[in-house]
């Protein structure tokens, strides 16, 4: 059974890794993340009938992401991750989290603002004297039609 | 110095081939001619084999012409293609983008039909025609349909078309011998995007825009060989691409692609664009298939496809799926920058921006920056469409002076 201030915590955890990324604050995300940290995008394809891995890095993966990606061109419209806490579930020192996400782009001109993706967080936080990192975050995506799509993970 | 409007307007000064007039990618009723000359008689890409496993299983298609299909393997495995639209009343008849269907039942008034195209139920018929109308009156539209090239769904909706390998001529040759292993689809996504369908094949027809790619830049450009990769014309419009020896590794967070494909060389990279807007894209351990379906003049629908071999192992295949993902996922590195691009031009192209030209004159022997594959391109959408695309309008404009060489 999660305490109160245990969800507390991991809520707070989840909000602040979207804050961090939104704001492309990667060390700051980074220093949210245990050391075992890995990341998936998935999606499943109802017209080729199969659940796709979109993107997938350990820690190392992701930290070498984040340091390429200033030397590529990308679309520099911010985006907004809104996070909403559904559930969060005791399992031994780590509990399993599943967060709605909506993820919107405004446009750099003008500040038009468009649905880009929803989808859910499945997080693993581990829990440790008093601390909560996230160890293992799969991104399951309903959305597949991402336009000409983006650099930063979501 | 800048130009002035004259300036801006006058052509380029190059041989007409080299350039194309910009309102080619804009005009609705260009647009409209080019569905009909381009897409209707020409062989498309609606799906692969692996999509298609089990008897009755269906995959459902919109050509770019617009004709709404249904591919279904029958009862005796067959392939076939239908159009998704019922006899009767003209509702679709199948919902979902894919499944599995012994009949396919219109939901409306529930005829129903079996994989080889046939009607096998019209509900009350004889109450209502008694022998006026019965199910042989009822068959589906069916269109040309084959299996080939790698195991991919070719499509026809023009019965009197010349055959499939007629249209392709030679341009698989450089590939066929890495396609006789059965294939199996592993990634699918369709990315809608502002812009000509044209201006996507020209990105996958020319290398010069590997200066937008990072990786592409330090993996490929700056290592040995690049520059002697060339591009062969062929018959109606395809071209293909060939290799040389990509240094994956180069790149941090890459590292050479071990799994490799069967019969190719280490770091193999093969290209081929067909007309007029299809592409395999064979990149050392993943192939990736590329086909538009124009919405509008500044709106196409692409459907991307990620491939691996049916034979992997678990771990190939997950492997094959990084490579694809570092690059090509919606999340990738060159994709996104490509998409990025073409948007672009889309913005810059639309109608009333007053761009006019777009050039196609780099001659480098048919190298890698030579822009020949667009030319070739052009070639065989002016003989096509009857209009010559530095030209579209007939307007007579003088073909300029070549400036010396
Ligand atoms: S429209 Fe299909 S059964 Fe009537
Ligand atoms: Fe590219």
């Amino acid at each position: 059974m999660i305490k109160g201030e245990q969800r507390q915590a991991i809520e707070d955890l989840v909000y602040r890794s979207c804050l961090a990324l939104d704001a492309r604050d990667y060390k700051t995300f980074l220093s949210l993340c245990d050391a075992e940290f890995r990341y998936t995008v998935t999606t499943h394809s109802p017209e080729i009938r199969r659940d796709m891995v979109w993107l997938d890095h350990d820690r190392k993966g992701m930290e070498t992401l984040f340091a390429n990606l200033p030397k590529h061109n990308s679309d520099h419209s911010p985006i907004t991750r809104h996070a909403t806490v559904y559930t969060v579930d005791a399992a031994g020192d780590a509990a399993e989290v599943v967060s709605a996400i909506q993820v919107f782009r405004t446009q750099l001109d003008g500040g038009a603002t468009e649905l880009f993706a929803v989808g859910r967080l499945h997080d693993t936080v581990k829990l440790a004297d008093g601390a909560a990192r996230l160890a293992r975050r799969i991104v399951r995506l309903e959305t597949r039609q991402l336009g000409y799509g983006y650099h930063v993970p979501f | 110095m800048s130009k002035n409007a004259a300036q801006w307007s006058a052509p380029p000064k190059f041989p007409a081939s080299h350039y194309v007039d910009s309102r080619i990618y804009t005009d609705q009723q260009i647009f409209d001619e080019e569905k009909e000359k381009l897409f209707r008689p020409a062989w498309i890409i609606a799906c692969h084999e692996s999509e298609l496993q089990a008897p009755y299983d269906y995959r459902l298609f919109t050509h770019p012409a617009g004709v709404p299909l249904i591919i279904v393997r029958g009862d005796d495995r067959k392939v076939r293609a239908f159009y998704n639209i019922c006899p009767h009343r003209g509702n679709t008849i199948l919902y979902d983008p894919a499944g599995n269907a012994k009949r396919m039942t219109c939901i409306f008034h529930q005829w129903a039909f079996d994989t080889r195209g046939s009607c096998v139920e019209i509900t009350r018929g004889e109450q209502g025609y008694q022998d006026r109308f019965c199910k042989e009156d009822a068959s589906m539209r069916e269109v040309r349909c084959e299996v080939a090239f790698g195991g991919f769904v070719w499509v026809n909706v023009t019965d009197d078309a010349p055959a499939l390998r007629e249209f392709i001529g030679g341009a698989m040759d450089i590939l066929e011998p890495y396609m006789e292993q059965p294939m199996e689809v592993f990634h699918f996504h369709k990315a809608l995007v502002r812009t000509n369908f044209k201006l996507w094949h020209d990105t996958n027809s020319e290398f010069y825009h590997d200066f937008l790619h990072y990786f592409n830049r330090i993996t490929g450009m700056m290592q040995p060989g690049y520059y002697e990769r060339r591009y062969t014309p062929f018959a109606n419009g395809h071209a293909s691409v060939g290799s040389m020896q990509i240094q994956y590794d180069k790149y941090d967070g890459s590292k050479e692609r071990a799994v490799g494909w069967p019969g190719m060389a280490r770091g193999g990279w093969y290209m081929v664009d067909l007309f007029p807007g299809m592409t395999y894209n064979l990149r050392t351990s993943v192939m990736r298939i590329d086909t538009s379906v124009p919405i509008s003049p500044n709106e196409v629908l692409i459907e991307f496809r990620g491939l691996g071999l049916k034979a992997d192992s678990a771990e190939e295949r997950a492997q094959r799926v990084f490579d694809h993902n570092m690059i090509w996922g919606p999340f990738g590195r060159n994709l996104h920058e490509d998409l990025l691009g073409v948007t672009g031009q889309g913005r810059a192209l639309r109608q009333g921006t007053d761009s006019r030209y777009l050039l196609h004159g780099r001659e480098e022997n048919n190298t890698i920056h030579d822009e020949v594959g667009m030319r070739h391109y052009y070639a065989e959408w002016s003989r096509r469409m009857g209009r010559a695309a530095y030209d579209p309008y007939r307007e007579g404009k003088a073909e300029p002076v070549r400036a010396a060489a």
